[in-house]
């Protein structure tokens, strides 16, 4: 796994202590009481600082944030379209760095961050974040995945784990499991198939405390385009009291359920190392019983959901992030 | 004639069931022979946890559907309302469901000899001291209770819905008479319990009925924003960034002046300072940025923008230093950190007076039921105990 033959430098945020006091998304806005989303977005501005564009692709962290002709953005912050993440990432980039080559702008370092939900990300701007991946542009895509396009009250997306209760899977009499889809795996996706993105990285925003403040940094000094897919509790689709938001998300990453890593330059960094040989994980029972999305699951259910979990992190070739395994014999 | 119902709920929390009351009255004019339209406030979706919104249902014994609909439909808001149904006391303090708003008072829509129906287990003038007054007298009716909470997919069965369509019956049998109530709920549900849940309510609130005159309230002290013309919008759909601005202390950082939200919080966070170990957690978790920095470390409050989830009276490692009030205890939105500057000993007594002995800790789905523990207040010097963490 990770070797020490490359050094990545970077401003790094040693504690809570040093995390710059300021904020550039301020309060404000129109989100749910505890919710997560609002936390990614307030602390990757914090760690990026002022001098940074951002574009919102269409969904709660636009909607929530923009409530009648006001917002609680202090840098400059543009609405995209829901499947335009990568390509208004791209867009910037270009039209800075050509900005700055003809001298119309001081030539400077100005980071670019888009963010999309994980319907807008995940699933709709899938293709326009490939392409940017590809580029060479110096640029950050956020991917926050609430599980659910939760702006408009919660319908499945490819992100939303298996077996939850959504508008598009309500439980039923005679079906109890509505959604049957496992979880898109979209950050190892898009580090496996783009050897120009040098970094990717999944993260909770506030477990472990201060990982994703550094890790918005990382992506942003490493250069060239990179992508980082937040877990976010959602207490209104997930079902909990606002209270807990910050357990939640404790809970999957130590359950294994939520994979927490880096991958610099092809290298896999662990972030939350949930194998037995590393720091284990809990029984994901603990995770889904707090959820009242998940309140019709039986025993079997989840040990069927346990089972998943474990195959992730026992058989996979890359535990938790690539679910290769080993080699098939095909008879002739 | 159409008589207009407006119920206000908390949003996601209450959603079921204020869809649940509005269809119900409906449906239960109609077995009087009356026509019924019902509908959500639209500017409300997306709904989120907390905000104040608003279901309406309009009930007209001689109008056709077709006028009823076309008279109530396309409305972004009532005008008037007959009845005005509160299922969370707290939204007395005044509504602000979204920015150019305004905090409005609850009972901005009331007709004069309208009805309030408020879900509470306080005392009408503890209300009323909140409310703004009103130029003509009206009726505040209270339907004891607990502001029922649940999520969007496990349903709170705790008859709320039953008891308030009961009250309703008491308020104006002309709207709904409690027989066509219980006719109704017992052809639906068979269940004995739920007529009686309305019977009761009926009874009970027939006696907590109480004149509101135009002497008592308070004037209202929220400005209400004028909107912009279309002539004022800058070129294209340009917004005005928050002006970059932060210091130390009390509101030093800038923010959003046009949406305060402070009205979503049916609680809020109150601090012992003196017990504070600078941890920073309850500033760096906060997804609203309510909390100030200040010059000598700690974390002061802005209410006017804390929302009230109580993620901070989780994350805080210290045993009774962040914990949840109910928003009725207090009366304005002052710095906590300068109260306790000005008066340290004062300070703590005051929040402990507040706090109370009893500590509310919801289970982590919602609207599963609670714990209720019962402590002993820190004095004043005592040591920082580390605090059960209740989730994780």
């Amino acid at each position: 796994m990770a070797t020490a033959d490359k050094v990545l430098v970077y401003d790094r945020i040693k504690g809570v202590k040093q995390i710059p006091l300021e904020e550039f998304y301020t309060s404000g806005h129109r989100t749910c009481q505890g919710c997560e989303s609002a936390t990614v977005m307030r602390q990757f501005i914090k760690a990026a600082g002022p001098r940074t564009v951002v574009a919102g692709s269409t969904g709660c962290m636009y909607v929530a944030n923009t409530s009648y002709m006001t917002t609680p953005w202090i840098v400059p912050w543009m609405h995209t379209q829901l499947g335009a993440g990568g390509s208004s990432a791209v867009g910037m980039a270009a039209g800075l760095r050509a900005l700055m080559r003809k001298n119309r702008i001081p030539q400077e370092k100005i980071n670019v961050i888009s963010f999309c939900g994980d319907l807008g990300g995940g699933d709709m701007g899938l293709s326009g974040i490939s392409g940017a991946l590809q580029t060479d542009y110096d640029l950050l895509i956020i991917m926050y995945d609430n599980e659910s396009a939760a702006n408009t009250d919660i319908q499945a997306t490819g992100l939303t784990t298996w077996g939850a209760q959504t508008t598009f899977s309500p439980v039923g009499k005679v079906e109890r499991i509505m959604h049957r889809r496992w979880k898109k795996n979209v950050a190892a996706m898009l580090a496996v198939g783009h050897p120009n993105c040098r970094y990717v990285a999944t993260a909770c925003a506030t477990y472990p405390p201060v990982d994703f403040l550094n890790k918005v940094r990382k992506a942003l000094s490493i250069g060239g385009p990179t992508f980082i897919h937040t877990y976010d509790p959602c207490p209104k689709g997930w079902d909990f009291h606002p209270r807990y938001s910050h357990e939640l998300g404790e809970l999957g990453v130590r359950s294994g359920l939520l994979p927490l890593y880096e991958i610099i330059d092809g290298q896999v960094v662990y972030t939350y190392d949930a194998r037995k040989t590393g720091k284990g994980r809990i029984p994901v029972r603990e995770y889904l019983t707090k959820q009242g999305r998940f309140a019709h699951l039986t025993e079997e259910d989840i040990a069927y959901i346990q089972r998943m979990v474990d195959e992730m992190w026992d058989e996979w070739e890359v535990p938790g992030v690539a679910p290769f395994r080993g080699t098939l014999k095909v008879s002739a | 004639m159409i008589k207009r119902v407006e119920i206000n709920y908390r949003g996601i929390f209450q959603k079921n069931l204020a869809k649940k009351i509005g269809g119900d009255i409906v449906m239960i004019a109609a077995r009087m022979g009356q026509v019924g339209f019902s509908n959500g406030r639209y500017s409300d979706a997306p709904e989120r946890n907390g905000i104040p919104c608003k279901y309406f249902a309009f009930v007209s014994p001689d109008l056709s559907e077709e006028e009823l609909e076309a008279e109530c439909g396309a409305k972004l808001d009532i005008d008037e309302a007959n009845i005005s149904v509160v299922l969370d006391d707290t939204m007395v303090k005044g509504v602000e469901p979204w920015a150019w708003h305004g905090v409005r008072p609850i009972n901005e829509k009331v007709v004069p000899y309208g009805h309030m129906l408020i879900v509470s287990r306080r005392r009408p003038e503890e209300l009323v001291r909140f409310m703004a007054r009103k130029p003509y007298p009206y009726y505040l009716a209270l339907l004891e209770g607990d502001a029922s909470f649940a999520g969007l997919w496990v349903y709170r069965d705790d008859l709320t819905h039953e008891r308030v369509l009961g009250a309703i019956a008491a308020l104006d049998p002309q709207l709904l008479s409690i027989e066509a109530v219980k006719g109704y709920l017992w052809d639906k549900t068979h269940e004995e319990h739920r007529v009686e849940a309305a019977q009761k309510a009926f009874e009970s609130v027939r006696h907590n009925i109480h004149e509101v005159t135009p002497l008592q309230g308070i004037d209202w002290p929220y400005e209400i924003p004028k909107l912009p013309k279309w002539h004022e919008f800058s070129e294209g759909v340009v917004v005005k960034a928050v002006p970059r601005e932060f210091h130390l202390g009390p509101k030093g950082q800038s923010r959003n002046q046009l949406f305060k939200r402070g009205t979503t919080k049916s609680q809020r966070p109150v601090v012992r300072f003196d017990l504070c170990t600078k941890c920073t957690l309850c500033w760096l978790e906060c997804p609203d940025q309510c909390f100030d920095p200040t010059p000598d470390g700690y974390y002061d409050i802005d209410y006017e923008y804390c929302v009230g989830c109580g993620k901070c009276a989780e994350v805080c490692p210290v045993q009774e230093c962040i914990v949840m009030v109910d928003e009725l205890a207090f009366e304005d939105n002052r710095s906590p950190w300068e109260h306790w500057k000005r008066d340290p000993e004062g300070y703590v007594r005051w929040a402990e007076e507040k706090k109370g002995k009893h500590r509310v800790l919801p289970n982590v789905v919602t609207g599963t039921g609670e714990r209720v523990v019962e402590v002993e207040p820190v004095p004043v010097g005592g040591k920082p105990k580390p605090a059960a963490r209740a989730g994780a």
